[in-house]
């Protein structure tokens, strides 16, 4: 069976368009970032987090009525998968875990005749939330850097900035379509969100370096034909692997944001959208980038192995 | 197929090994499915008779982590601080200064407290030993001492934290140092969070202190009545305590009946500490709700200046009394200086006193501390000493004769399981620092099982897809890779078991993933197979070009996912690191059986098959 037979779709042809599209994509999400804000989660800010599970369905506002009646009237509270699972978070802190049983014995009072079981608890120190936020931020910087050096150095530097920029590209996108949806699907950035993005960033360059690989290799082969046309060769030649590749994870990844449970849907759904964007962004970023590079130059950059 | 033997053979073993180090967990699984279905006497004999076994099975087992199990993960820090600030000798106004402010950078800082401390000093030129060992020790020599007490307190504490967590029994627990001074704990199937935050935090300083003369006592609490007064507090309290408490005080008979009001005017103290001669003397009972106030009043500087510098209020560890329902704690005035403390203790048993059927905490001693309590107690007979656990009075006795034996106890527990609690901490020791929970992790059981579900589902589904997916597409060639994904999953599992790494439920996402990435390898080669046949090679070497020039990218490409899977284990915790070991694994076991395994495969396959071998 096959997909796709011989295509001779001219991608960097369209790139000009494609940059457009990008840059818009990216202003979006950032825009929502900024004014929207991102969700961050107990990990990052510190504090108590409860997720309760009651026999009968509960309304957000009685929960709110009790946090109010002790004290805690800011905390976050939502739904947790359906109408009788209840999270309440709060970045108050509290000599060991005063909070958590504070938050307790207050849903205790005013739902005396629905008893709940506690399914999650977790208490995040101020100084472990900090710790927590800045190993964070170093992983993402080491691994943006140690794929640029590995990339750089395998094929030529300009791929290596490609790479990185495509990666660049990547992360903003899924963060900014992240902070749009993060109301509707209840996300929140926590080590579970960073990880995924890390994983896509992984994945991301696992298609980039796909295709580079065949452009090193027709490069050997076609010396003389134009940068241009050897990347849509290869472009071209690659898409059959591509389409599928990315579409297989695709699928897998959409199965577990439906059955994955609650817990992973965070990930699943960050992960879903960086599949979609890196396959994306290794055409029309990390070659792209590649090309304008070479063609400021002779017009037939080399590739050194 | 005679040529291929050794690879045959190569490959059969890895299965069989795998299958090895799989087995416990499916003999755990099994074991334990067949306890469940029997009952009383005979899951006692099934229990004894395959002893063994279940605790290999337990032990060899694929670890599950504590999203999918339910427990408890709590990161202590120890308070090297506080150690610090106890060392110390001479301690004047300047030196709680200093302490003072290397606390405050404490919070914002990681830098460890022994140099915040140096630096603080050397800034007020002001020489560590004034506070700290000899004169002529320079500042590097006790910089170093403070330094060593610090390391040895925190690898005290984490021996000690698990002696506790041992005799608590707990099944696979986890206690690892983390940084400079954090311990985390790892209690899987704990659900009980109060006790285990007791167990481990409480410091169990075990004290045995003098109470001081009533007639100093009432002095004392007299003084600090007419303060309060003079400087106009008064409180509301509560009405119904003060009016029960009229007839009783001998401040109030002397002058005659008052309404609650006015006594709380007059004396705002005893409103709210009420003393009762007859019934307790010498020591004073405080509604619950009244407790935050009478502790605010104690701690104020003017307060603080009429108590006598050898005496201190202490609260008892419990509610003493429930009169019309409402909780009173005792307030109990002890010498500052203990007696004797818990370092002497050789023994503690946790038990119920046979004539009152109260659950008690007896202890014994070495023979220097027999020796110090039979003159203790030799010399302050009739008088009462409290007894005292990380400074709460669990009970004060009066002494009625010498105790030679060494032999004491605790009571005003609860119930037993508190005794028992109190029986590990007294005999696991006394921590040398205070330690603060800083992180705390529960998943009860029900969510890590809806999470385990979950995972099976998912991975389940995702596999059976991708194999259909494969053979739809590839034909023949679809269905060996679909081999080489099942052979993956094995490893994977496999490896995990055998270097005893826990499955988290990321840890599963990360396998599902890897099905992806073993895919996507296959993928490859078969794309450039189709390629080379269409270019029009023969089947055979169609195949090796396929695997050959294949390669570069497969290696490249999960190359660097690998890189993100190391350097997320590196900064992740818990389940993130689950994640990236799957991750990990599975991407050197996809190319182990994408490359190797189906390779293997063809060359059979094109030896008996020839061009019939298609890929779709």
């Amino acid at each position: 069976m096959r997909l796709f037979g011989r295509t001779n779709i001219d991608f960097m042809g369209q790139r000009k368009l494609w940059y457009t599209v990008s840059a818009s994509v990216i202003l979006i999400g950032l825009v929502s970032v900024f004014i929207k804000g991102v969700d961050y989660g107990i990990d990052f800010l510190g504090g108590t987090e409860l997720i309760v599970h009651f026999n009968e369905p509960v309304g957000i506002g009685d929960v709110r009525t009790a946090m109010d009646a002790i004290g805690y009237g800011k905390a976050e509270i939502k739904t947790f998968g359906s109408t009788r699972d209840i999270l309440v978070r709060t970045v108050e802190q509290g000599e060991g875990n005063t909070v958590g049983d504070r938050i307790r014995s207050g849903l205790a009072e005013r739902f005396l005749q629905n008893p709940f079981i506690v399914l999650k608890e977790d208490k995040i120190g101020p100084k472990v939330g900090a710790e927590l936020r800045r190993d964070a931020l170093y992983a993402v910087i080491a691994s943006l850097v140690a794929i640029w050096i590995y990339v750089g150095f395998r094929f030529k530097f300009i791929y290596g900035v490609g790479a990185v920029v495509a990666l660049f590209h990547d992360v903003l996108v899924t963060l900014g379509i992240v902070s749009i949806c993060d109301g509707l699907l209840n996300l929140e950035i926590n080590q579970s969100m960073v990880a995924a993005f890390l994983t896509l960033v992984g994945l991301s360059v696992n298609d980039t370096v796909v295709i580079f690989d065949r452009i090193r290799e027709n490069q050997k082969i076609f010396r003389s034909m134009p940068l241009k046309d050897l990347m849509n060769k290869s472009l071209n030649e690659t898409l059959s692997r591509t389409i599928i590749t990315s579409g297989t994870v695709f699928i897998v990844l959409a199965v577990l944001l439906m059955f994955g449970g609650e817990v992973n849907r965070g990930f699943a759904f960050a992960l879903t959208i960086g599949i979609v964007t890196g396959t994306y962004s290794s055409i029309y970023i990390a070659s792209a980038i590649a090309l304008e590079w070479g063609m400021r130059g002779k017009g037939n950059a080399k590739l050194i192995d | 197929m005679k040529k291929y033997t050794g690879k045959i053979l190569f490959i059969a073993a890895t299965v069989v090994l795998s299958i090895y180090f799989l087995w416990p967990t499916y003999q755990d699984y099994a074991l334990h499915k067949t306890l469940v279905g029997l009952h009383g006497d005979d899951s006692l004999q099934y229990v004894d008779s395959h002893e063994g076994e279940l605790r290999d099975a337990r032990a060899k087992r694929i670890k599950l982590g504590l999203d999918l199990q339910g427990g408890m993960r709590v990161v202590l820090e120890v308070n090297v601080l506080k150690l610090i600030e106890d060392l110390a000798k001479n301690k004047d106004d300047a030196f709680a200064l200093i302490m003072k402010e290397v606390r405050e950078e404490m919070k914002k800082s990681d830098v460890s407290p022994v140099v915040l401390l140096r630096r603080k000093f050397e800034e007020r030129q002001i020489r560590m030993s004034r506070y700290y060992r000899n004169l002529r020790d320079t500042n590097d020599d006790i910089f170093k001492y403070l330094d060593d007490e610090a390391t040895k307190a925190i690898d005290r504490g984490m021996e000690i934290v698990r002696n506790r967590v041992d005799q608590y029994g707990v099944s696979e627990p986890s206690i690892q140092k983390l940084g400079g001074n954090r311990i985390i704990v790892e209690l899987p199937g704990v659900t009980r969070e109060a006790e285990v935050r007791t167990l481990l935090q409480g410091t169990a300083l075990l004290e045995f202190k003098l109470l001081k003369e009533p007639e100093v006592t009432y002095r004392v609490m007299d003084a600090i009545d007419k303060l309060l007064a003079a400087s106009g507090v008064t409180d509301s309290t509560d009405t119904a305590t003060v009016a029960a408490t009229k007839d009783t005080t001998r401040i109030s008979t002397a002058e005659g009946e008052m309404t609650p009001e006015e006594f709380a005017r007059k004396h705002p103290f005893f409103a709210l500490a009420i003393i009762n001669e007859k019934q307790f003397p010498g020591e004073a009972v405080v509604a619950d709700e009244n407790r935050e106030k009478v502790r605010r009043i104690l701690d104020r500087e003017d307060v603080r200046r009429t108590i006598p510098n050898d005496m201190q209020f202490s609260w008892s560890a419990k509610p003493r009394l429930v009169s019309d329902g409402k909780k009173f704690f005792t307030l109990y005035p002890v010498k500052v200086a203990a007696e004797l403390t818990g370092g002497v203790i050789t023994k503690a048993q946790a038990t119920l006193d046979p004539s009152f059927n109260q659950p008690i905490v007896r202890m014994e001693m070495n023979t220097e501390g027999s020796r110090e309590w039979a003159r203790i107690t030799g010399a302050n007979i009739n008088k009462r000493i409290a007894i005292m656990l990380d400074n709460a009075v669990f009970s004060a006795p009066v002494v009625r004769n010498k105790i030679t034996g060494g032999s004491s106890m605790i009571e005003g527990m609860d119930n037993l399981d508190e005794a028992k609690l109190l029986e590990i901490v007294l005999k696991a020791g006394a921590l040398p620092a205070p330690v603060e929970i800083v992180e705390q992790r529960s998943v009860g059981p029900s969510l890590g099982e809806d999470s385990i579900r979950a995972g099976i589902i998912s991975s389940s589904l995702a596999i059976v897809l991708t194999v259909l997916f494969m053979i739809v597409y590839y034909r023949m060639g679809g269905s060996v890779a679909d081999v080489a994904l099942i052979f993956c999953v094995l490893f994977v599992l496999a490896v995990l078991a055998a270097f005893q790494g826990t499955l988290t439920l990321p840890g599963i996402a990360g396998i599902i993933l890897t099905l992806a990435v073993a895919v996507d390898a296959n993928v490859l080669i078969y794309e450039r197979i189709r390629e080379e046949m269409a270019a029009g090679k023969t089947i055979r070497a169609a195949i090796d070009a396929g695997y050959e020039k294949a390669f570069t990218a497969i290696f490249d490409s999960n190359l660097t996912t690998f890189i993100t899977g190391v350097i997320l284990f590196q900064f992740g915790t818990g389940p993130i690191q689950g994640f990236a070991l799957t991750l990990m694994i599975g991407i050197v076991a996809s190319m182990f059986s994408a490359i190797f395994i189906t390779r293997v495969i063809f060359n059979i396959l094109t030896d008996k098959y020839g061009s019939r071998v298609s890929f779709g």
